[in-house]
């Protein structure tokens, strides 16, 4: 019965998006508050019928029941429970209800705390979310029913793939929907911007936190999925310019391109057309990644749905959504009002270049990922587009982009002085240069672009740290008035300083790791040895282990340091699940300070003499921590950021005249000093 | 079908409720202003503070306020009159709140399956145990024997059948697994052995492996007499070549035998057929595979039962994946066309028998 409950919440969610769609729209024609107030009840209604059907759904997984063919496909009884319970976002129809609890969570959320926004730019934004929502949900029920029911349920499931079956694996899929799906809400402001007529400054302080939490939540649903790749499939790097990664990455520039010129549109007013067109274009490029991993058109762990029927459905929806949404632009953007006039040097232009080269690095990223595919389709053969178009053309405009950051926060709006803002950093550079000198000096062997990589990121660090010493005139005023400056420091800036430093925390991490990394594969024999990175790894013991739900051979490798002691034993392991008759690899990770010595066990083959013998890969990955701290840094100033009492204005505190506020306010957010 | 209905009940009014509620509060509140007006002054007030901190000299400040000021003039002239409450028909609206549940109950009884009840593994398992064991077919029996298996953790016996019943739904990996937890529970026992040398081979698709012969071997070191283990190590024997020593294996394994064993005539059989000439490409396999017979048994039972009462879609969804699992397609494809006829205006069983169709043989 439990599960039945749950295909009708799914339905009723299906028309109060409908209604709210409805209600919202003829609430906005006839400027009808109560109409407007049905529709924002629909919205919350959908997103409560939704949570009931989502946690039916997560109920069917736990108790597995089979006679749920989404059960029967993804799970099995003896999978452990937490694999169960995330097995239920681990399939196709899972995932797309999890998608549409996003969406409709997200709509919940603008309907209840929008009471900074003027009521027809609201209603419209209501009425855009929701119906986005009813074409998600009308997918999900008629297209891919998590629900639909087997007459002659199989004795057991199917399992889940058991690359799946990791923590990280869990938590990412939520953190990027949770992300990808956030940046519906700024598409649905955008529409109501263009409808209205109407992006001013209120608008863009609307924006602001939804793209600051989807954002964030991107970030670290990117990062884990990064994270899961290094680790689990053994392959020793964490990012391949998969088509898959680059779905989920354009988003995310989209959206870091969009925080910034929001702050353009706030601060100034200016730019309302471009932040509109990015808006549009953030959550068109998550319907591209949703599309491209759901269609079938690529093969990937990602991929569950080969299913050219849902891939036409998936295109239809994107098609008709974001072409909707950008001919409204093209005929309402021309009319709109545009900002004051921008000095060459000034906050607003720093932050126009930004815009630009984010932009191009997402043309190239988009041109990367779609170009095999559209050339299979025309020619007919398959060609893979890899890492050296990337270093040649991504790489390349983000190094710019990187170069110009700790100068941006430095620059005053309206009219900035370049030379001041030169001589606040000449420390910081000197300090990046010497880094990067050190490194072409000292570490072997030699490599220039390892050497500038290391100095860009310690740039960026330095120039975080500079921008807060200058704003707490560090040095420059008596130390108490420097403290006094740090603790009334907005949120905003501390989310602004944490974000910069982290991306040159990732890039310290990114650069020492590709550029220094060694690897080594032998087949070792029991007793023999393996040199990685000045490691020494003895293999001294390969035994079968059962888990609950596979059977494994693991490898007992001792690595001695490059000093004489022993660094760590690692059990890399060998897993067969006999539920699907899959293999995986589990890696063993040591880790030596900020470095990793990653062990891979591979298959058994025979050895000299016939002698079993396996074949183990090492990898010692310099600094690859940083290269996940970095993202992690970043996401954290984006929720540092969220938190800023401003911001939380905008997102529904009764909006008080400021004046009449008992605490003094904090002075500014990021970048906005 | 209580608790569903109860269920439906409750979320559809509290749906209403939660609409009617916040439309009732929208009716009663007094006509807003325009709520973006704050903010600019908001703005305003920010300017002010940050210069007087000092961050921003005082011609900025001039300039960003004038700036600041425009913005909020403009936006009070450009300010929407609140909206005005009076307009709504109020009793269509709540017709409303209440008719989106209704749809969505008229949309769920067409597309959902109203009235099947939750199949938790757990409540089927006892059902399958509250089951004579003769009508469970082996999936069944093998999950049945899994549980009994947890419930008696020192016992080899259920581990035994458990191996049988994994074997007779052909997965030779599970009965192995099965035969490993027997084993270590008795190492003495050669059948174990012996079984698990035979699930092993099952895997290798009838070759006798190095694993596989070693678990015979094991079988042999606890009696010497297993037959099944000097019959298989014989046979490697052959395959790898050694024919001679094989054949002579085998004639002792016969003559062993007791006159009226029924596995004489078999072993008779093999050894004239490797003593008579070249050596046959595939071993003979005289070890039929377990359990296969009684499949067949069953699916035939279900045949002839459908033969005489044909109004039973889930059991002709069953006979169809029973002939795709048996690898039988001829008779699974005239099945299958017997039941599309029959439920050609079912499209839910439609599909059920396609899926049935398309499952893979066990072997």
């Amino acid at each position: 019965m439990i599960v039945e409950i749950g295909a009708f919440a799914l339905v009723l969610s299906l028309v109060l998006s409908l209604l709210q769609a409805g209600a919202s729209t003829a609430a906005r024609l006839r400027r009808a508050p109560v109409l407007a107030a049905i529709g924002e009840g629909a919205a919350i209604g959908a997103f409560g019928a939704l949570a009931v059907s989502f946690a039916t759904l997560i109920y069917a997984f736990v108790v597995s029941d089979f006679s749920v063919a989404n059960v029967a496909a993804n799970s099995h009884s003896a999978k452990p429970m937490l694999y169960k319970v995330g097995g239920a976002w681990g399939s196709h129809e899972g995932s797309m209800l999890m998608w549409c609890l996003a969406l409709t969570g997200f709509g919940a959320l603008l309907a209840g705390y929008g009471r900074g926004l003027s009521a027809g730019l609201k209603s419209v934004a209501v009425a855009t979310q929701g119906a986005i929502g009813a074409i998600f949900l009308a997918y999900t029920v008629f297209a891919s029913n998590p629900f639909w029911r087997l007459i002659d349920p199989p004795v057991e499931g199917r399992s889940l793939n058991p690359l799946l079956q990791d923590p990280a694996l869990i938590l990412h899929p939520p953190f990027l929907y949770a992300g990808y799906v956030g940046l519906s809400v700024v598409f649905s402001l955008a529409i109501a911007a263009l409808v209205e007529g109407r992006a001013d400054a209120a608008w863009a302080r609307w924006v602001r936190p939804w793209t600051l939490a989807a954002w964030s939540a991107l970030t670290v649903g990117i990062t884990l999925g990064a994270f899961w790749a290094y680790y689990e499939l053994g392959w020793g790097g964490w990012w391949f310019w998969d088509p898959v990664e680059n779905a989920s990455f354009m988003p995310w520039l989209i959206a870091t391109a969009l925080l910034h010129s929001a702050v353009v549109t706030e601060r100034r007013g200016a730019l309302p057309g471009w932040t509109i067109f990015l808006a549009l274009g953030g959550f068109t490029f998550s319907m591209l990644g949703a599309f491209l991993v759901r269609s079938g058109v690529l093969t990937s762990v990602h991929a569950f749905a080969v299913d050219p029927t849902r891939g036409v459905l998936l295109l239809t929806i994107l098609g008709v959504t974001a072409g909707l949404g950008f001919a409204l632009f093209a005929w309402r953007a021309p009319a709109m009002a545009r900002g004051g006039l921008f000095a060459p040097i000034s906050r607003e232009s720093a932050l126009v270049l930004n815009n630009i080269l984010l932009a191009a690095a997402t043309a190239t990223v988009l041109l990367g990922t779609l170009y095999p595919l559209i050339r299979e389709a025309i020619a007919g053969e398959a060609i893979s587009v890899g890492p050296p178009y990337f270093n040649l053309t991504f790489t390349p405009l983000m190094f710019i982009l990187l170069l110009l950051v700790p100068a941006g926060p430095l620059l005053a709006w309206k009219r900035a002085d370049a030379g001041a803002v030169a001589q606040r950093l000449w420390l910081a550079a000197i300090l990046a240069v010497l880094v990067g000198a050190v490194t072409l000096a000292f570490v072997a062997p030699r490599s220039l672009f390892g050497a500038a990589g290391l100095a860009l990121g310690a740039w960026l660090m330095l120039g975080s740290l500079v921008e807060v010493a200058e704003r707490i005139r560090l040095f420059r005023a008596p130390g108490s008035e420097s403290l006094r400056r740090l603790r009334g420091l907005p949120r905003g800036a501390w989310g602004m300083t944490l974000a910069h430093a982290g991306l040159g925390v990732f890039v310290l991490g990114a650069v020492f790791e590709t550029t220094w990394k060694d690897e080594t594969a032998e087949v070792l024999s029991l007793g023999q040895r393996l040199d990685v990175g000045g490691y020494v790894l003895t293999l001294e013991d390969v035994r079968p282990v059962q888990g609950p739900n596979y059977e494994a051979e693991r490898g007992v490798l001792r690595a001695v340091a490059p000093n004489g002691t022993l660094a760590c034993t690692a059990t890399p392991e060998r897993r067969l699940y006999p539920a699907g008759g899959q293999t995986t690899s589990e890696v063993a990770i040591c880790t030596r300070g900020l470095s990793h010595l990653y062990v891979v066990l591979g298959e058994r083959r025979q050895g000299v003499e016939g002698q079993a013998a396996w074949l183990v890969s090492g990898y010692w990955n310099p600094w690859a921590l940083l290269i996940f701290l970095g993202p992690g840094l970043m996401a954290l100033g984006g929720v540092v950021s969220l938190s800023d009492r401003r911001l939380r204005l905008a997102a529904g505190r009764s909006a008080a005249p400021a004046k009449v506020q008992p605490v003094p306010e904090p002075v500014s957010a990021g970048g906005e000093a | 079908m209580i608790v569903f209905w109860i269920a439906v009940g409750v979320i559809s009014a509290a749906v209403a409720g939660l609409i009617l509620r916040r439309a009732a509060r929208a009716a009663a509140a007094p006509q807003g202003a325009d709520s973006t007006l704050p903010l600019y002054r908001r703005q305003l007030a920010e300017i002010d503070e940050l210069a007087d901190r000092g961050l921003i000299a005082a011609d900025e400040r001039r300039s960003a306020h004038a700036e600041a000021a425009r913005r909020l003039l403009s936006a009070a002239e450009a300010a929407e009159a609140g909206w005005a409450p009076g307009r709504d028909r109020r009793r269509g609206l709540v017709l409303l709140a209440g008719a989106a549940p209704l749809a969505a109950l008229a949309l769920y009884l067409v597309i959902g399956s109203p009235g099947y009840g939750d199949q938790p593994q757990a409540q089927r398992l006892a059902q399958w145990r509250a089951m004579p064991p003769t009508q469970l077919d082996a999936p069944r029996m093998a999950a049945v024997l899994r549980e009994v298996t947890k419930e008696r953790p020192g016992d080899p016996e259920p581990y035994r059948f458990l191996s049988i019943a994994e074997m007779a739904s052909g997965d030779a990996a599970a009965a192995a697994r099965a035969l490993r937890e027997a084993i270590r529970l008795a190492p003495e026992r050669a059948d174990l052995w012996e079984s698990l040398g035979e699930a092993l081979m099952m895997q290798a698709e009838g070759e006798v492996t190095p694993q596989a012969a070693a678990a015979f071997q094991r079988a042999l070191e606890q009696d010497p007499k297993a037959g099944a283990a000097r019959f298989h190590l014989a046979r490697g024997q052959i395959e790898a070549g050694e024919v001679e020593a094989g054949l002579a294996q085998w004639r002792a394994l016969l003559a062993d035998l007791p006159a009226d064993d029924p596995r004489r005539p078999v072993l008779q059989a093999a050894i004239a057929d490797v003593a008579q000439g070249p050596r046959p490409q595939t071993a003979p396999e005289t070890a039929p595979q377990i359990g296969a017979p009684e499949i067949q048994a069953m699916v035939d039972g279900l045949a002839a039962r459908l033969a005489a009462e044909p109004d039973d879609p889930e059991g002709w969804v069953r006979l169809v994946r029973s002939y795709a699992v048996l690898g039988d397609a001829a008779s699974r494809d005239s099945a299958l066309a017997v039941a599309r006829a029959r439920y050609a205006g079912d499209p839910q069983i439609l599909s059920q028998l396609a899926q049935a169709a398309a499952t893979e043989p066990m072997r």
